[in-house]
């Protein structure tokens, strides 16, 4: 069981003069998380709609289960399970008709079907509104629920690959929990997941492998462990700044430590420190905040969030950079 | 010593491409869902259907001062086929709008299934929604101007469920081949030209020559006179070419839904 279920090679789409993928390159293997991480309009939705025969690409190749999903896209669509970003249509419908209904049209018994619903609806904890009827307008259920919904639905039946477009939005916390459980029990029972997020955290600690996507382009890939590389063992400094307050990491003559990564996301700054320089860190952060310079800091091991900051916003710059030079020219 | 080691379950995903679902699986089960999610609405239309009803047979009789029986009976043998065509060229383009607007089309095109079911599964629902509008106009005939209906059933059958199907699959071609706000108002055009421009409702013969001959190649008044025919035996033969009309649009219009529902932009 460790063939590929999922292989993009090359794949290219636009829109006019926008480039929403740009040479994407993707491996899912049988039993194995893979994250697709990204910003909003990164390219992650148009990525997965090409999956599933929804887009046509305007070169590369896409082989899901071992099928040209480009030649045979209904073949290809029959190995996929997709819990689209947009919530499922299930109006009119319990929780349990709508995940039983998903598991009859790819080809469960009825008595399966009941089976599986069931034992999802326990894994999920939604037994509490799974005979309540969606009503139009969101009505009946919650959107909470609604999703968690969705995500049996596509999780219902065994398939060898299911993807996942931000399956936790509106999921509360201990649920998202349970849906992260059920995610790695569905890589276990052999199937290849793709995870399409935004959010960092949370994908860290259940995906095997990431791809970070950035305008269209696959900026980085690999173990969450190799992304964070030879530093795992780097400490993150937080500094948080006063609204309109100066970054008083800006010139690096002014931080008296060797900084390996400094990004700014909003207030927040993170710099990147080897372990030793821990206490040194300590120290001047506490300096200038006792100065009223940074509103408060936070010293924590690195993140997985940072290198992917790191990485898309140096892509960011390097583009900004890029168009400059064009102008220029 | 030696550690014991428990090898891990068997897997449960079988490898390569799962068997294709049986054919009246898929359509019995998304028959279920796209039920579910119109058929909420089913009393609500069958409500709007009878309103409209009273509206043709009472309301345009007001119009016409004097009434005789037979353009009492012309007005009232027109009326289901003017509820068939608004259910048609209406609700069903504005149903898929809003499916396009809310990623409804969408999800359900990215479902395994072929996908000429999906419109298969529409139209058997909204063939369901549209039909009884026959009855509650009938009814609401028979309670306006009281007189009795004689019916060749087989004619009926077949026109109402031809003229009902083509409607909405053409409803739905153009819901699929505008842009959804597009769309939405080429349906309000569509209303005002079945019901004052078409001779469902009125004799043919009222119109001039050339728009007779428009309405000819056009669904309305084939529809219409298939209808009348059914439900006056005797009194309106049954012309073939009316039938051929009718297929004709139906089939145009399950081809472009088609080619929209398949098609990968």
């Amino acid at each position: 069981m460790s063939g590929t279920v999922l292989e993009v090679e090359g794949l290219t789409r636009r829109f006019g003069s926008v480039v929403a993928n740009e040479q994407v390159r993707l491996r899912v293997r049988a039993g194995e998380v893979v994250g697709l991480l990204g910003h909003n309009g990164a390219g992650k939705t148009t990525l997965v709609s090409q999956v599933v025969g929804l887009l046509r690409p305007d070169s590369g190749s896409i082989r899901v289960a071992d099928v040209n999903a480009i030649a045979d896209p209904a073949t290809a669509r029959r190995c996929v399970a997709l819990q689209a970003q947009a919530q499922a249509p299930i109006d009119g419908l319990t929780p349990r008709a709508a995940i039983e209904i998903a598991g009859r049209l790819r080809g469960m018994s009825a008595t399966d079907a009941r089976a599986a619903a069931r034992t999802l609806a326990d894994e999920l904890d939604i037994r509490e509104w799974f005979d309540r009827r969606a009503t139009p307008d969101g009505g009946g259920l919650s959107g909470g629920v609604r999703r968690l919904t969705a995500f049996a639905m596509a999780a219902v039946a065994p398939v060898p690959l299911v993807i996942l477009d931000e399956p936790t939005n509106d999921v509360d916390a201990a649920r998202r929990r349970l849906l992260w459980q059920t995610v790695r029990r569905l890589g276990d029972d052999g199937a290849g997941v793709l995870l399409v997020t935004h959010n960092v955290v949370e994908a860290e600690r259940v995906v095997d492998e990431l791809v970070v996507l950035d305008r269209g382009r696959v900026v980085a890939a690999g173990s969450p462990s190799q992304l964070r590389g030879a530093s795992d063992h780097d400490l993150r400094l937080e500094l948080s700044l006063h609204p309109d307050g100066a970054d008083p990491s800006e010139f690096p003559a002014d931080v008296p430590i060797p900084i390996a990564r400094r990004v700014r996301a909003g207030r927040r700054v993170l710099l990147t420190l080897g372990a030793a320089d821990a206490e040194a860190a300590v120290a001047w952060a506490t300096t200038l905040r006792s100065d009223g310079r940074i509103e408060g800091y936070a010293l924590a091991p690195a993140t997985l969030e940072d290198v992917y900051l790191a990485v898309t916003t140096s892509a960011a710059a390097s583009a900004a950079t890029t168009t400059k030079e064009a102008a220029d020219v | 010593m030696y550690e014991s080691i428990t090898s891990a379950p068997p897997a449960r995903v079988p490898a390569g491409v799962p068997p294709r679902t049986g054919l009246w699986t898929t359509y019995g089960s998304l028959l279920r869902w796209t039920m579910a999610q119109i058929g909420v609405m089913l009393p609500l239309f069958i409500v709007v259907q009878a309103l409209l009803a009273a509206g043709i047979i009472i309301g345009f009789g007001f119009l016409i001062p004097d009434i005789d029986t037979p353009a009492a009976r012309f007005l009232s043998t027109g009326a289901p086929t003017v509820l068939l065509m608004v259910i048609g060229f209406v609700m069903v383009p504005q149903g898929v709008a809003q499916a396009r607007t809310s990623g409804t089309f969408t999800y359900m095109r990215a479902l395994p299934v072929p996908r000429p079911l999906l419109l298969l599964s529409d139209l058997t629902v909204w063939l369901a929604v549209a039909l009884p509008g026959i009855p509650v106009a009938m009814v609401v005939a028979q309670l306006r101007y009281g007189f009795s209906y004689t019916f060749d059933w087989p004619v009926l059958v077949a026109a109402s469920v031809l003229a009902a199907v083509m409607a909405a699959a053409v409803g739905y071609a153009i819901a699929v081949l505008l842009p959804p706000l597009l769309a939405q108002l080429i349906t309000q055009v569509l209303v005002f030209f079945v019901m004052l421009f078409s001779p469902i409702t009125f004799p043919a013969s009222q119109l001039p020559e050339w728009f007779q001959a428009v309405h000819d190649v056009l669904p309305f008044r084939p529809a219409a006179d298939l209808l009348r025919a059914g439900l006056l035996s005797g009194g309106h033969g049954v012309h073939w070419q009316d039938f051929a009309v009718l297929l004709v649009w139906c089939a145009l219009g399950f081809a472009i839904s088609v080619r929209a529902l398949v098609r990968r932009a």
